[in-house]
């Protein structure tokens, strides 16, 4: 069987290098994290599976390398960050961390990632070859999103207990500042211009603006998709593109994804996905969106042009992320 | 200006527009805590908050059962407030606060209002209570001119909240809350006929006729209402043996209200017909249970875990004093006037608390009878079942108001 699919999913990697010039760099391969079911699958770029590739217990977030040759993942119930090579579509490292890492950074030079241990309140940071931490910041309780700036010089953590970014020193490991946010923050995307920072507040159902100048929240959105209250919106993903115009948020319990104009901060459109939207990611074209629905066991494709689903693919059980490799 | 009034202001704008333009828009709303000048440069200032417990509290007597088997937990819920601090230590800090907890334990009610006194005496607002139903409302009635918000933690009768005492909050669930629940779920499992099985203690009783009031609403049928006991004399018989209990009718379910519960335990499996049991045992309503892993809840257990070492896992109760500690300390690091302690407790009570209980939604508390407004956990041993408010149930206002009794119900006596 295994020999099959591997066949199968040589044919299908031939035919996607063949097609030739609409596919860029990447194998445009689709990668999902599966919190339940301890594995990432891998789909084509027509959504079939290629190939389930067995992790660490509760995969969660995934970042790759910028050669796109790696693939990181969180695996929060083994407390590893599992590596995966993106050519052999396998794990062939397990980086341990502290308990439960969830979400996680690479830094620039690519030789350490910044972790949040979501049971231990602090941000970790761990050198990529010897596997050690070398860096704590303490944070408040159960630290959830991590992002750092351009230059490397500083990391910003939301804290899921305390309702607040921190702002971290990476060169001392200090917390400078922290911003109240809403409740329960999330996650962060940052505008190409690196002026804002976006954070997605779960159970005040709100997006906080940072001006990362002053770091003062300056503006919050509340979403709310027609039929719904804004008390059963919990926002959590987001992404941007490329240009900073567009900004795609999951909208979690309310089952469908807000499609934001970044500069007027109006809503395009609202989007029905699957249930519990969670994780997002645009693909290199920025033609399609693919959402992770965590109680549905599925992802939804949404085609960013007419701002429709177009499908909903099965997954694994509880899809988290998903990242696109192209 | 208020934030909630800007908030409100705001919201009423978005939704005109909405109105008029029939478009979905994002609410731009002006930021509120983190423009609050406070927060800048607030000084340090060491705050008590009081937490009250009842020194041999027969709710937590281990020895309740035969042969040590533990019915209750084996030590009282302090742990949950203590980490709920912990936990909010930091936002209290936003307005410069940091927060001890001044726990005591007193024997009785004289005791506990000396103990009321003293703590008020010494600037504490806030007084979190472990105590029985009776002795909260003892005690809410005799210090109710004082300058202190009780917050119960553990009391779930209905009658405290119909008291509308303006000093007492409830974190604990009501009854009434546990009950509908449950009869949620009956009502989508097609549930519709319950035997209902009653102990001989008054708790017993006020459990079961929640239960009834909660079936009423959505319109359950109450087959038969039976009483047990645990003695197994032969002319108890009747009353004791699961057989007999439960035999005679024909039923979908078997509510059992045992506030002990050690009849109740014996009971699945053991009727008459095979039908699931569900309230003292069985399929059982509370705030919480150690198995929900949605919404973060497995990094919750497990710090609980940790801070008990190991020793017990976290309950409802637990879930409880944990949201008193967090809603207090909340308040204090994001009340936007600071000036006057009322100040902090107007924002405790306000529509602008959003509290994370792990659960999934954002809470605050009812504005007419100080309820805390939650989802519930339906759960066996080791899983949570279902978790309600369940979907189809609705409210005009906010889901969670399905579970507990309504404000249009709501009575003040």
């Amino acid at each position: 069987m295994k020999t099959i699919l591997a066949a199968l999913a040589a044919i299908v990697l031939a035919g996607l290098f063949a097609t030739g010039p609409a596919l860029a760099a990447g194998t445009n391969l689709i990668f999902v994290s599966n919190e339940k079911s301890n594995e990432v699958i891998v789909f084509d770029p027509n959504f079939n599976k290629v190939k389930s590739i067995a992790t660490s217990h509760r995969p969660r977030d995934m970042h790759f390398n910028k050669a796109h040759t790696l693939l990181y993942v969180a695996c929060g119930d083994d407390d590893t960050i599992d590596v995966i090579d993106v050519a052999k579509l396998a794990v062939i490292k397990s980086i341990p961390t502290g308990p439960s890492p969830e979400m996680f950074v690479l830094s620039g030079d690519e030789k350490s990632f910044y972790v949040s241990d979501e049971e231990d309140s602090r941000i970790e940071k761990i050198d990529i070859d010897s596997g050690t931490s070398v860096q704590d910041v303490p944070t408040g309780a159960e630290p959830e999103g991590v992002i750092l700036s351009e230059d490397g010089k500083t990391l910003y953590a939301t804290s899921e207990v305390a309702d607040m970014v921190h702002v971290i020193d990476t060169a001392t490991g200090a917390v400078t500042k922290n911003i109240v946010v809403g409740t329960r923050p999330r996650r962060f995307t940052m505008t190409p211009d690196g002026k804002e920072l976006w954070v997605s507040c779960e159970l005040s159902s709100e997006v906080d603006v940072i001006d990362r100048a002053t770091n003062t929240v300056t503006d919050q959105l509340t979403f709310v998709p027609p039929g719904f209250r804004e008390e059963d919106v919990t926002p959590v993903g987001m992404t941007m593109t490329k240009d900073g115009s567009k900004m795609i948020l999951t909208l979690g319990r309310s089952n469908h994804i807000a499609i934001v104009d970044t500069k007027s901060r109006k809503v395009l459109a609202y989007v029905l996905v699957g249930k519990r939207a969670w994780g997002v990611d645009l693909s290199a074209d920025e033609k399609t969106a693919i959402v992770t629905n965590g109680l549905s066991d599925d992802i939804t494709v949404v085609d960013m042009q007419s701002m429709k689903p177009i499908k909903s693919i099965p997954a694994g059980r509880t899809p988290h992320s998903v990242v696109i490799d192209d | 200006m208020t934030r909630g009034l800007i908030s409100a202001l705001l919201t009423g704008a978005a939704l005109a527009a909405f109105a008029a333009t029939g478009s979905a828009e994002a609410k731009v709303k002006l930021p509120a805590a983190s423009t609050n000048p406070a927060l800048a440069n607030a000084p340090a200032q060491a705050v008590k908050v009081g937490y009250l417990g009842l020194t041999n509290d027969p709710r937590n007597a281990a020895d309740l059962a035969y042969t040590d088997i533990q019915l209750a937990p084996p030590d009282d819920p302090i742990t949950g407030a203590q980490m709920g601090f912990a936990d909010e230590a930091i936002v209290a800090s936003g307005n410069g606060y940091t927060i001890t907890m001044d726990a005591q334990k007193a024997a009785d009610i004289a005791d506990l209002v000396a103990k009321v006194k003293v703590m008020a005496a010494g600037g504490e607002r806030f007084i979190i209570l472990d105590l029985p139903d009776d002795l909260v409302d003892q005690l809410a009635a005799q210090t109710k001119d004082l300058p202190v918000t009780l917050v119960n933690a553990s009391a779930h009768a209905d009658f405290l909240r119909d008291r509308c005492y303006p000093n007492l909050l409830h974190t604990a669930a009501s009854d009434r809350m546990l009950e509908d629940a449950l009869v949620q779920y009956l009502k989508t499992r097609n549930w519709n006929k319950v035997l209902v099985l009653v102990g001989s203690l008054p708790r017993d009783k006020a459990i079961a006729d929640s239960f009834k009031a909660s079936a009423a609403r959505l319109r359950l049928q109450i087959v038969d209402t039976r009483t047990f006991t645990l003695s197994r004399t032969p002319d108890s018989q009747e009353n004791n043996d699961a057989l007999l209990v439960t035999g005679g009718t024909d039923y979908d379910v078997v509510f059992v209200a045992d506030s002990e519960g050690e009849y109740a335990r014996y009971l699945p499996y053991a009727t008459q017909l095979p039908r699931p049991v569900v309230g003292s045992s069985g399929l059982v309503a509370a705030e919480w249970h150690w198995s929900w892993d949605r919404d973060g809840a497995t990094q919750v257990t497990s710090r609980f875990l940790k801070a008990t070492d190991r020793r017990r896992e976290m309950t409802g109760t637990d879930w409880s004093t944990w949201m008193a500690a967090k809603a207090i300390a909340d308040a204090y690091g994001r009340a936007p006037d600071v000036s006057d302690p009322s100040k902090i407790d107007q924002y405790l009570r306000s529509d602008d608390l959003k509290l994370d209980g792990a659960k999934g939604y954002s809470l605050n508390f009812r504005q007419w009878d100080g309820q805390l407004r939650q989802p519930l956990v339906l759960s066996t041993d080791n899983a949570v079942i279902a978790s309600p408010p369940l979907p189809g149930f609705l409210h005009q206002t906010n889901d969670l108001d399905t579970l507990g009794e309504d404000e249009p119900e709501h009575k003040c006596q």
